[in-house]
C-alpha cells in the first residue's frame, strides 16, 4: 500500500517544508559561493566575474588577517572554557541536595535572556564609570577596570558575557546525560575501589560521549558565529579587538555594499568551521 | 558525618555564589527599571543598601516604552512573527516527518539526509546571500521577508520524525484499511499523540524567534517591523541615555520567554537532548 502510487500524497506532505528548506537554506549557500566568485565594477555598478580574486585580496588585506586572528583566539579560548564550566556546572547540579531545583531553574533562566538582552545589561554592568562591577572592585578597594572600552580587556569581557548566557544552558544538556548514566554502574565500579577520579573516566565520560559530541559541536558553531555582542557592544573595536570575521563580512556587505567580498568571509567561515567539526567527531569517536 | 555536613555546606555554598552570579544582572535591571532616571546611578558609588533597593518607585520607564518609545508595536510585531512562524513551522515540519516515516519511495535517505544537513546551518552563516534572495523576492521590510525563510526548520522535522518512529505501524494500517484518507490519519489520528513534541517543537520555535537578531536586522529597514531584540539594539544607540527605559526594555524582552519556558523546562531541554542523543 505504501508505494509509489501515493505520489501526490507524498509531495503534498514533504513539498512545504523541503521548498523551504532547499529556498532558504541550501540555495544560500551555493549562491553565497557563486557570489563569492563576482565582484561589482566600482563606477558602472555592474557585475563581472573576478574568480577567485576575492579570495587573494583577502589574503594579502592585514585587516582580514587580524579579524581571522581575533576570531580563531576568541574561539580557542571561548569553547574549552565552555564546556569545561558546562561540565562542572552539570556536576554541580547533579548532586543530590535539597532544593537542588531551585539552582537548575537559577541556571536555565539564562536561556531566556536573548544575546542582545545579556549584552545590554552587562554593557551597564561594566561601564567603567557608573558600573555596578566598577562599584563593587571598588568597594573591595581595588582599581576600576576599562572593561569593554580597554583593547585589552574588550574580547575577554565578551568573552564572560557569552559565557554568562550559554553556560547554564549547556550544562542543562550535559545534566541530562549525567541523569541517563544508570546508577549501578557507579556502585559497580566502585565496589572495584575505583576513586571519583577514575570513576569520572572509566563511567561518567565513555556514557556522556554523545550529549557531549552534541554540546561540543554546538558550542563550537554558535561561538564561530557569534556576532551579536560585538556588533552591539564594541563594533569591532578597540583598535580592532573584537573584529571577528562574522562582523568583518557583515560589514562588507552591508557598510561597503561589498557582497562579493562578504560572502567570500562566509565562505572561509563555512570551511573553517566544518574543517573543526569535522576534527572534533574524529576526535571524540577515537579517543577511548 | 562531619565531613558529609562540611561538603554539603561547601556545595550550597557554591550553588548560592553562582547564583547570584547569574542573577545579579537581571535582578539589578529589574530594580533599577523601577527607579526615576535621575536616580539610576545616583547610589552607584560608595555601595550602600541603596545601591540595591530604590529609595522611590515608579513606572515611568514602562509606561514611556509604550508612549513614546512605540514598543506596543515591537511587541505586536515579535508575538505576531513567532506565532505565525510556531504555527506554519509545526505543520510544515510535521507533515515532511510524517512523509518521511510512513511512506516509501525513492530517493528517500538522501532527501533526509539533506534535512539533517541543514539544521547544521545556522542562520548566521547565510544570512548575507539569503539577505539577496530575499531582496530578489521583494520581501525586504515585510512580515514575509522576517518570516518566510524561517518556516521549513530542519530541527523540527527530525523532533517529529523521532517520534513517529515510536508509534506503532499497526495504528496508521488499521486507520487505512478503513478507508481513511492519508490527510485524516494524519490529521486525527497521528497529531493529537504528538502532544509532547508539539510543545518541545513549539518552544524551540518560539524561542529562536523572539532571540533572532542577525535576520530580522537585515531583514528590516523601517520601524514599522522592528521586533524586540532589533528594537533592544537600536535603543543601546539612539537613546543611549535613558538607562531606565533600557532597563525597563530588557526586563520586558527576559520576562515573556521565562514565563514560557520555567513552567515548560522539562519539554524544552528533552526535545533538544533527544536531537543530539539519537542520530
Amino acid at each position: 500500500m505504501r508505494t509509489e502510487k501515493n505520489i501526490g500524497v507524498i509531495v503534498l506532505f514533504l513539498l512545504p517544508a523541503l521548498a523551504g528548506l532547499f529556498l532558504f537554506k541550501l540555495y544560500p549557500i551555493l549562491s553565497g559561493f557563486a557570489q563569492s566568485l563576482y565582484t561589482v565594477r566600482f563606477l558602472s555598478g555592474e557585475k563581472v566575474f573576478a574568480g577567485l580574486q576575492n579570495y587573494v585580496s583577502l589574503f594579502t588585506d592585514p585587516v582580514f588577517w587580524g579579524s581571522l586572528n581575533v576570531t580563531l583566539w576568541f574561539n580557542v579560548i571561548i569553547t574549552p572554557l565552555q564546556i569545561v564550566l558546562a561540565f562542572a556546572l552539570a556536576l554541580l547540579l547533579n548532586a543530590k541536595i535539597k532544593r537542588i531545583a531551585w539552582f537548575r531553574s537559577i541556571h536555565f533562566v539564562p536561556v531566556a535572556v536573548s544575546v542582545p538582552t545579556a549584552c545590554m545589561l552587562w554593557n551597564i554592568m561594566l561601564s567603567p564609570e557608573q558600573g555596578l562591577v566598577n562599584s563593587i572592585l571598588i568597594g573591595l578597594g581595588l582599581s576600576p577596570q576599562p572593561f569593554l572600552s580597554g583593547s585589552t580587556q574588550a574580547l575577554g569581557s565578551i568573552i564572560a558575557i557569552a559565557s554568562w548566557k550559554g553556560v547554564g544552558y549547556w550544562a542543562l544538556f550535559l545534566l541530562a546525560g549525567l541523569q541517563e548514566v544508570p546508577v549501578s554502574l557507579y556502585e559497580a565500579s566502585s565496589l572495584d575501589g575505583a576513586g571519583r577520579w577514575k570513576q569520572f573516566v572509566h563511567v561518567t565520560y565513555p556514557m556522556m560521549k554523545r550529549t557531549l559530541t552534541f554540546v561540543v559541536v554546538s558550542v563550537t558553531i554558535a561561538n564561530l558565529l557569534l556576532f551579536a555582542p560585538m556588533y552591539i557592544l564594541t563594533k569591532g573595536g578597540p583598535e580592532h579587538s573584537t573584529n571577528v570575521l562574522m562582523l568583518e563580512s557583515y560589514n562588507n556587505a552591508f557598510q561597503y555594499s561589498d557582497i562579493g567580498r562578504s560572502s567570500a568571509i562566509v565562505m572561509i567561515i563555512l570551511l573553517i568551521t566544518l574543517v573543526i567539526v569535522a576534527l572534533q567527531f574524529r576526535w571524540l569517536k577515537t579517543s577511548h | 558525618m562531619n565531613r558529609f555536613v562540611r561538603s554539603h555546606w561547601l556545595l550550597y555554598s557554591t550553588h548560592a555564589f553562582l547564583a547570584l552570579i547569574v542573577l545579579l544582572p537581571l535582578s539589578f535591571a529589574l530594580v533599577s527599571s523601577f527607579r526615576p532616571l535621575d536616580e539610576i546611578f545616583k547610589y552607584m558609588s560608595p555601595i550602600t543598601w541603596k545601591t540595591f533597593l530604590p529609595t522611590r518607585v515608579t513606572w515611568d520607564a514602562y509606561v514611556s516604552l509604550f508612549t513614546e518609545r512605540g514598543f506596543g508595536r515591537i511587541f505586536f510585531n515579535t508575538f505576531f512573527v513567532s506565532f505565525v512562524n510556531v504555527i506554519a513551522g509545526l505543520a510544515v515540519g510535521s507533515m515532511a516527518a510524517f512523509a518521511f516515516v510512513f511512506f516509501e519511495f525513492r530517493g528517500k535517505t538522501a532527501l533526509f539526509v539533506l534535512v539533517l544537513l541543514t539544521f547544521m546551518i545556522p542562520f548566521e552563516v547565510i544570512a548575507i546571500p539569503l539577505y539577496s534572495l530575499v531582496n530578489s523576492l521583494g520581501w525586504i521590510d515585510t512580515y514575509a521577508g522576517i518570516i518566510v525563510p524561517g518556516i521549513a526548520n530542519g530541527l523540527v522535522v527530525f523532533l517529529f520524525r523521532q517520534f513517529f518512529l515510536e508509534l506503532p505501524k499497526s495504528l496508521v494500517e488499521s486507520a487505512r484499511m478503513d478507508g481513511a484518507s492519508w490527510v485524516r490519519v494524519f490529521a486525527n489520528i497521528v497529531m493529537p499523540l504528538c502532544k509532547p513534541v508539539t510543545v518541545s517543537a513549539s518552544l524551540l520555535i518560539f524561542i529562536q524567534q523572539w532571540e533572532s537578531f542577525m535576520w530580522p536586522l537585515i531583514a528590516t529597514r523601517s520601524k514599522e517591523y522592528k521586533v524586540i531584540q532589533v528594537a533592544l539594539s537600536d535603543f543601546v544607540t539612539e537613546y543611549a541615555t535613558y538607562w531606565n527605559e533600557m532597563f525597563a526594555a530588557a526586563i520586558l524582552s527576559v520576562i515573556i520567554p521565562v514565563l514560557v519556558l520555567l513552567p515548560l523546562q522539562r519539554y524544552y531541554v528533552q526535545g533538544i537532548a533527544n536531537t543530539g542523543a539519537k542520530e
